[in-house]
């Protein structure tokens, strides 16, 4: 079967012609020096993308972008000051997911002809205290009925999702450990990353508490920085390299009312859906980007997906993970690179599993890597999050 | 300080919610009656030992809930309680706060 005659969104049989052609970043850091910003983050981004898939920024017709700090602006705004004249906008407001959300859009502008090359964005400055605003004020629920508790934003909410999963499964600390270990040693393997310094368990047993039962190494940090992707009909793909293309997408949104406990994602609605409209099963995949907010939400999203057997977490992360057999995070996940906003997390994961199938991942490129799956999950609407999405991308030479 | 928490009762097909919504999630009716949960019982506790973009914070706990009339709701803990204890619950303008019943 060639490439070609897969028909790659299921259900309606639509075969996306749209390909990632290029991928870029800006530098990530704790702690942005005086002129930095937002905007500038997203600036180096856009500049490194465009780069690396040799598109003229005049050929960009489409541009889609989310961030928690790009306010007052919009996307039109972001638009002008990028100097693009566009005829396809999109600005996404779902957090941890934005950047799946935006991809299947994204891919679909191209497919419809209603741009021919889209640029894909997710930047953020917001500063530790910016942060701290936007996660008291998330939503209305969380300014009014969370935030008055001093409930520590997501960190508090997902400490108590963490206590069912852990009661639920049968987990021990040093479960959560073996990803945080396994993330961070990857990111030794990425100069883009914040954290790059081997972690141990013993470290990682030792760290302060945040949230408990979540302790430092469980939570992610908070960086500046941006994230940029172009999509365009695949024959756009710079010449010899490899190009990405996906084999399908699905998304959901408020999937259960938040009537549930938060150890199932909106995945695990449509896991069975991806994997037979991509025409792969779990255990093809080479390499998986799975939103990394907390190791809890890795766990729930791989269980989601039908990657972990029997689901069994335990077994899972002490074999699977501390054995190195799963290359999850190969760029270090959120946890070890840093998260500039939930939208660019979820873009340098999406980034990530392109640069793996194109072979472009350096020291820690995992060996003939052909398939490999993304996730995003996130807005945390009030005991947990609410969006989820996913694709499965492969390799075409 | 108001005794109990409120929660939303959908008049048509009794579904309750917390927080308040616009159509119930199981009949989508629209109208709802509001009512008053004053008891659960504490099934997850977090201890909050850190606030981001925050100096000088003083650790807080706060608990999964499982009211009576079976909603769980995140209430803020005013004393030691653990999993299993049950609380009484009180609501400060919007949020829900707990303590150990008797105490």
């Amino acid at each position: 079967m060639t490439v070609d005659s897969v028909l790659y969104t299921g259900r309606r049989g639509t075969l996306h012609s749209a390909a990632i052609i290029g991928v870029g970043q800006s530098a990530y850091t704790r702690r942005p020096a005086p002129g930095q910003s937002t905007h500038t983050f997203i600036r180096d981004a856009v500049v490194a993308a465009l780069a690396d898939a040799g598109v003229d920024a005049r050929d960009v017709q489409g541009m889609a972008v989310a961030s928690f700090s790009l306010a007052p602006d919009t996307a039109v705004d972001l638009a002008w000051k990028l100097g693009l004249s566009l005829r396809w906008l999109l600005q996404d407001t779902n957090g941890g997911s934005s950047a799946m959300n935006m991809l299947g859009h994204a891919l679909r502008g191209v497919d419809s002809g209603a741009a021919d090359v889209i640029l894909v964005i997710g930047g953020d400055a917001t500063g530790l205290a910016g942060y701290g605003r936007i996660a008291s004020n998330y939503n209305i629920a969380t300014r009014d009925h969370l935030a008055p508790l001093g409930h520590g934003g997501p960190n508090g909410v997902y400490a108590l999702v963490a206590s069912r999963q852990i009661k639920a499964f049968g987990l021990e600390k040093s479960d959560y450990g073996h990803i945080a270990i396994a993330q961070r040693a990857w990111a030794a393997k990425n100069p883009f990353a914040v954290y790059r310094t081997p972690l141990t368990m013993a470290e990682y047993l030792a760290a302060p508490m945040v949230a408990d039962p979540l302790s430092r190494f469980d939570c992610v940090p908070v960086v500046a920085g941006a994230q940029a992707i172009v999509l365009a009909h695949s024959d756009r793909a710079p010449r010899g390299r490899a190009g990405v293309r996906v084999r399908a997408h699905r998304a959901s949104f408020n999937y259960d009312n938040q009537a549930g406990d938060g150890l199932k994602t909106g995945i695990s609605t449509f896991a069975a859906e991806l994997w037979q409209a991509a025409g792969v099963a779990p255990g093809d995949i080479d390499v998986a980007s799975i939103y990394d907010d907390y190791p809890t939400m890795v766990l729930a999203q791989l269980d989601d997906l039908g990657m972990v057997a029997d689901h069994d977490l335990a077994r899972f992360c002490r074999r699977d993970i501390g054995e190195q057999r799963r290359p999850i995070n190969t760029h270090g996940g959120m946890m070890s690179a840093g998260q500039p906003g939930g939208p660019a997390g979820g873009l340098n994961g999406i980034s990530e599993a392109v640069l793996q199938l194109q072979h472009r991942a350096g020291e820690r490129q995992v060996a003939g890597a052909r398939l490999a799956v993304a996730t995003g999950y996130g807005m945390t609407m009030y005991r947990y999050g609410g969006t989820a999405a996913a694709a499965v991308l492969e390799r075409v030479e | 300080m108001r005794e109990g928490v409120g929660i939303w009762r959908c008049k048509a097909c009794g579904t309750t919610v917390f927080p308040q919504r616009l159509l119930c999630p199981q009949c989508h009716g629209h109208a709802f009656d509001e009512a008053r949960v004053t008891e659960g019982v504490v099934e997850e506790v977090a201890v909050i030992r850190h606030m981001i973009g925050q100096e000088n914070w003083q650790p807080r706990r706060i608990a999964n809930v499982r009211t009576h009339g079976g909603q769980s709701i995140t209430v803020g803990l005013r004393d030691e309680s653990g999993p299993g204890t049950v609380v009484e619950l009180t609501q400060e303008e919007g949020a829900p706060f707990g303590r150990a019943k008797g105490r």
